[in-house]
């Protein structure tokens, strides 16, 4: 076993345990090689659907891909980010992984794999308009980083009519 | 038709560039100037010194690109092209800022607005802040000479309709508005000015100052950090830098640079935070202090015809209405400006998520936003940020106080009255928990109530400016007036930093000017000795 097969099994395994699953889910295995050491995929393969609904294509398959697509931009906008950056959004991240960080964030321990999509849109609304500015920073990150890294996509531009010019034949 | 790439025709032609991720061994060099940095500043102080026969070399953090590069798509501009991949933030995260990084620093990736240093700015900075010689008389000829060299002239073309929306709503209501003179020549009006100019119309340094600087032999380090100034008894003796790789970390090569005399033209965050880390003499305590953005509050509308603000000259059209309005020091001024509409700068704008997210974007062709700059740094409750030092570099701390948000509340209302005189069918103010008003009426009383807070009220900034002032009352600044420091001899600044307040305008062509004003000063100094007048 080499050092990134572990490290990727390492985290599948705990953020399988944070998600409430005990595999790691095979339709979001990662190809990206820049983020070795660190992958929230299945985390944010949580989210998505949630933060992008009604942007997603409704086909099925095309909506896996599309995921898919934005997961890869995630982790190519995360390798993009200043190292503080990083180190900020990864104990955030750390946080959702661990069943006490959850208890923090949401007050309950229950793994986010296991919450409908009603509850995980109520548990980023109470982050939203939450009191404590840790909680609107941790909704703003989440969400900027999901927003901005499934736009900057030429695939998904269609929906909102926008396409480059084509300057040179 | 295949476009000529100024900076790779360069490179061929023998220019002398060093990428630093290409060094393998520690080095030493020399010149007659070491300039740290390749924007407004440092491009234009590279020009006017290697014209006067001086050796130059020019250190630049970010890369070296083209417009080869330049592939007008956000994914790739920004963490190619921006500090921190457009990803900055305040510490407290409430205000995000853009500012470039590569060489041409902010201006290869700005929108190519250029505007003169408002006579109240001068004004102001003559009577409150020590500085000397610099009234709108003296500085319009160096104004000029900028205009000319980088092709600054009104923009004849009709503005998009993301403009033509703030126009329509000026002449409608009464208000001032201007032409805005932009730097290009042969633009193509596509609209990305913001990811590079892919053909090179735009006059920035990365086509025009630094080329001209490197054709008369000056030397350019790319991807080369500089860590520290080594200063003694009241000189600097050198530079400390490090070379970076292709994903900007530091290698384990070390670099030093000596000269006569060095400039600082990092920009308003870097400038001052490199001598705070080099620990440069500062009596008063003065540097990173009264850093000053342009906080911009936005308000979007959705009109019932195409918009598509993604499409032409970003910026053609601004009201000057509420600059100053209520005087100089009274409350806080704003200009009125729109922005290019891309999809990631629009979808990290816009609040919410899910359906309510996608709904808007949806709109995104016929979506118009309006921007309020906020001039800071005249009111006594408006002292701007400081920038500190951290151990794993910088943050820059920038409270909101009830001064601005009372701007803040004015601009939304002015803005949404523009928008719906200009024929918007809904408008919302940018900040969470605000619904589309239909009609001025409502968003006039909904505006009067609406909550306005951090990390709720949506706010960014692509103008730094301030954090080491210029003036000669050494209790209210670092350098004087022509950016030469107070307690180190070789030592200038020649970039927004040096800026008391902010401006009130776009601050490209005020760094232009100002610096071509002090680095010709400079160059005297150095090639015959002569001191300022």
């Amino acid at each position: 076993m080499n050092r990134r097969t572990f490290l990727l099994g390492t985290f599948a395994t705990t953020a399988a345990i944070a998600l409430g699953v005990n595999l790691y889910s095979p339709e979001f295995s990662s190809t990206d090689e820049q983020t070795e050491g660190k992958d929230y995929r299945l985390l944010f393969s949580v989210l998505l659907p949630v933060l992008l609904d009604g942007a997603l294509p409704e086909v099925a398959s095309h909506k896996l891909a599309a995921q898919n697509r934005t997961l890869d931009a995630i982790n190519q906008s995360i390798a993009a980010l200043s190292e503080s950056q990083q180190d900020e959004l990864f104990q955030l991240l750390d946080m959702l992984e661990n069943r006490l960080g959850l208890l923090v964030l949401t007050s309950s321990m229950t793994p986010l794999l296991m919450r409908s999509p009603s509850e995980l849109t109520q548990m980023l609304e109470n982050w939203r308009y939450s009191y404590f500015s840790l909680m609107q920073t941790a909704y703003l990150g989440l969400r900027e980083l999901v927003m901005a890294s499934f736009y900057a996509c030429p695939e998904h531009w269609s929906r909102i009519h926008y396409a480059k010019p084509v300057l040179f034949k | 038709m295949a476009i000529v790439d100024p900076i790779i025709n360069g490179l061929n032609s023998g220019w002398l560039h060093t990428d630093g991720s290409q060094l393998k061994e520690n080095q030493q060099f020399e010149a007659d100037v070491v300039i740290v940095g390749t924007g407004a500043g440092g491009g234009v102080a590279a020009e006017i010194l290697s014209q006067a026969g001086l050796s130059v070399i020019m250190i630049e953090a970010g890369q070296l690109r083209s417009s080869t590069d330049f592939n007008m798509e956000e994914r790739v501009a920004y963490p190619n092209l921006y500090q921190q991949a457009a990803a900055m933030k305040t510490s407290d995260k409430a205000i995000g800022i853009f500012q470039g990084r590569s060489v041409g620093g902010s201006t290869t990736i700005n929108w190519t607005t250029s505007i003169r240093t408002p006579t109240e700015a001068l004004a102001f900075w003559e009577q409150q802040k020590s500085v000397k010689g610099l009234s709108r008389e003296t500085l319009d000829p160096w104004f000029e000479q900028m205009e000319q060299r980088l092709n600054i002239h009104e923009w004849k073309f009709e503005p998009n309709r993301n403009n033509a929306a703030l126009k329509q709503g000026c002449i409608n209501l009464g208000w001032d508005y201007t032409v805005i003179k932009r730097n290009v020549a042969g633009c193509w009006n596509t609209g990305y000015c913001g990811m590079g100019c892919p053909v090179n119309a735009k006059q920035s340094m990365l086509v025009t100052t630094i080329p001209s600087a490197l054709d008369k032999g000056a030397q350019l380090f790319s991807r080369v950090k500089v860590v520290k100034i080594e200063h003694h008894n009241g000189k600097v003796l050198a530079l400390k830098a490090q070379a970076l790789d292709s994903n900007s970390k530091p290698t384990s090569v070390e670099l030093m640079f000596k000269a006569k005399h060095y400039i600082m033209s990092g920009g308003a965050i870097h400038t001052p935070v490199l001598m705070m880390r080099s620990d440069v003499p500062d009596p008063h305590k003065l540097l990173g202090k009264r850093t000053f953005l342009h906080p911009v509050l936005l308000s979007g509308a959705i009109f019932s015809d195409a918009i598509n603000g993604h499409s032409g000259a970003p910026q053609s059209i601004y009201s000057d209405e509420f600059v100053w309005k209520n005087g100089v020091a009274g409350e806080l001024g704003y200009k009125l400006e729109v922005p290019p509409i891309h999809p990631v700068l629009m979808a990290s704008k816009l609040l919410g998520h899910g359906k309510e997210h996608a709904e808007a974007m949806a709109n995104f062709n016929q979506f118009q936003l309006t921007i309020a700059l906020v001039r800071d740094g005249y009111h006594p409750d408006s002292q701007g940020g400081q920038v500190r030092l951290t151990d794993k570099g910088f943050e820059l701390d920038y409270p909101l106080t009830e001064t601005f948000w009372r701007a803040a509340r004015r601009s939304f209302a002015s803005m949404a009255e523009l928008q719906f005189a200009a024929g918007a069918m809904k408008v919302m103010p940018v900040s969470d928990g605000m619904p589309y008003f239909t009609s001025w009426k409502d968003a006039k009383e909904g505006i009067e109530q609406m909550t306005l807070a951090p990390l709720k009220t949506v706010v960014a900034s692509a103008h730094v400016m301030g954090g080491c002032p210029f003036g000669e009352d050494e209790k209210l600044s670092m350098v004087d007036s022509y950016g030469q420091s107070h307690y180190l001899e070789n030592l200038s600044v020649m970039d927004g930093s040096i800026f008391p307040t902010s401006l009130g305008a776009n601050p490209q062509l005020s760094i232009y000017g100002i610096t071509a004003r002090n680095a010709t000063a400079l160059a005297q100094k150095l090639t015959d000795g002569r001191e300022p007048q």
